[in-house]
């Protein structure tokens, strides 16, 4: 279909090396004040978001020069200012396989948590960044002044995917390589709380839900699993995909899951009854079971929700990024992305930023839309009540089905 | 120019037309043949929807008009916690 306009570029720093220069991960910091990606060659950059995005913009307009300068007077300006953010080169001392952000600020009014700090200062704001490595160690980072807090070691392979829970309570949960989740309380020294068994190969992602209840972890072997995460126990799994399951996000209300696996497509799931609500293929005609299973050359690297609940961006091998809107079986826009192994949305849902094999990120305007009056209020009523919940409403079967999500 | 809109309550709201004019049954209601009474006075009552439920309504059409078509970034809209249910049902009935 059409092409997105306002492409902005931000090249990493230009590396020789073939290998070693993969960017595994991009993060948006949850209040939008910090973008972070892993450069390749154990480095990871925490950029201000706000002067990134003024830089784009400028770039756009005025030639190289002017933009070198004012990179000079950013570097000049911050000297003084403690609370202005700053830009940081992180040396992991490992390639990093994965990022999170982490805050002390709960991202949403959910479950109430009562925090205590023993660390950190108290009434501050925490911003921390983790980051998974070869090894299996994860680091955790100040963000504000680039210092190592944490050590946490106990996976004993590489440490793919990290994430916080959104409550604030810096809850971290890490998936390996080494088939396990850990879960890790860094208000309390980083203690590992929990060990959660029962993938048979690797994890290659995992997604909190917005309420923080629950858990996803997807991994190789056509893995799809939901943990409960007030008893860490497994809730149940999920069955549909046919190839190794790479990526997963809740919409931002938890009513829907996505999924993104090898076998080309993007599913998207209630995770509260298991049913699956909605396919997006990037093959077609669509691949029969053996060949989804196979070498396809069109495996799907990374799904993401955007902010309205209305729109996902799913990466392919195919060289494309594609936007969907989850009532329509096309993608309402799509961009050429060579290589492209991670994507994320920014923290306002304006921009998403693609990480790519050579190290680089790649940034795109985000359709723009008012969403429906109805589903404004979908969003805000799915936010608090799960599936079966909304089946016990004494409302007439066409709004139970659109709350659902099954129109 | 404008329209007014009245709630179950009798509360009347009085509004662009061209916001009223978001939800498809209004336009229909406003602009139909003669048949409906408010296509003379530029009036709809609306028997079921309660004016704290049409209020949130009006907003929405200005919020919509506001941000479609707009290079401004689009702001949250804000909906209490105990009004959703009927705003869907008003939203799902007007369709917008």
């Amino acid at each position: 279909r059409s092409r997105t306009i306002g492409e902005l570029l931000a090249p990493a720093a230009p590396f020789d090396k073939k290998c070693g220069r993969e960017n595994w991960t991009v993060a948006f910091a949850p209040d939008g004040s910090y973008f972070a990606w892993s450069q390749g060659h154990r480095t990871v950059k925490l950029v201000p978001w706000s002067q990134c995005l003024k830089n784009f913009l400028l770039h756009g307009t005025k030639n190289i020069t002017n933009s070198s300068n004012l990179r000079l007077s950013r570097q000049n300006s911050d000297g003084g200012q403690k609370n202005k953010p700053r830009e940081h080169i992180i040396d992991c001392g490992d390639i990093v396989w994965s990022l999170a952000f982490g805050s002390s600020v709960p991202e949403k009014q959910s479950r109430c948590v009562n925090i205590e700090w023993h660390r950190f200062r108290f009434g501050q704001d925490q911003l921390l960044l983790a980051t998974g490595l070869n090894s299996g160690r994860i680091k955790i980072w100040d963000v504000y002044t680039g210092k190592l807090l944490l050590n946490l070691v106990d996976h004993t392979e590489v440490v793919r995917d990290l994430t916080f829970a959104p409550d604030g309570s810096l809850i971290l949960v890490s998936a390996s390589r080494d088939k396990t989740l850990r879960v890790w309380d860094l208000k309390d020294d980083g203690n590992m709380m929990k060990v959660l068994r029962g993938h048979q190969n690797w994890v290659y992602s995992c997604a909190f839900s917005p309420d923080s209840s629950m858990l996803c972890s997807v991994g190789a072997s056509k893995a799809v699993f939901l943990w409960n995460m007030d008893k860490y126990t497994m809730i149940r799994k999920l069955e549909g995909h046919h190839h190794d399951v790479v990526a997963c996000d809740f919409s931002p209300d938890g009513a829907l899951l996505a999924t993104a696996s090898y076998d080309t497509r993007v599913y998207i799931w209630d995770p509260h009854t298991g049913a699956i609500l909605m396919e997006f293929g990037h093959l077609f005609p669509p691949p029969t079971p053996i060949f989804a299973g196979g070498a396809n050359d069109r495996w799907v690297r990374s799904v993401s929700f955007s902010h309205d609940g209305l729109h996902i961006a799913s990466l392919a091998d195919d060289k494309m990024v594609r936007f969907w809107r989850i009532d329509e079986d096309y993608p309402v826009q799509v961009a050429p992305l060579s290589n492209g192994l991670c994507c994320a949305f920014s923290t306002d849902g304006s921009v998403l930023a693609a990480g790519t094999h050579d190290g680089s990120v790649y940034f795109w305007a985000t359709p723009r839309h008012v969403p429906s009056l109805q589903h404004l209020c979908r969003m805000s009523i799915r936010r608090v009540m799960p599936t079966q919940e909304v089946q016990e409403l004494p409302v007439p079967s066409k709004v139970l089905e659109f709350l659902s999500y099954r129109v | 120019m404008y329209v007014k809109l009245i709630s179950s309550d009798g509360c009347e709201f009085i509004v662009k037309r061209e916001h009223a004019l978001t939800s498809g049954p209004v336009k229909t209601m406003l602009s139909g043949p003669g048949q409906f009474a408010e296509n003379k006075t530029n009036e709809v009552s609306f028997r079921e929807i309660p004016s704290r439920v049409l209020s949130k309504v009006c907003m929405y059409f200005t919020y919509k008009i506001q941000y479609t078509n707009s290079s401004k970034e689009i702001p949250e809209f804000r909906i209490a916690p105990e009004i959703p249910l009927e705003l869907l049902m008003a939203a799902n009935f007007l369709d917008c």
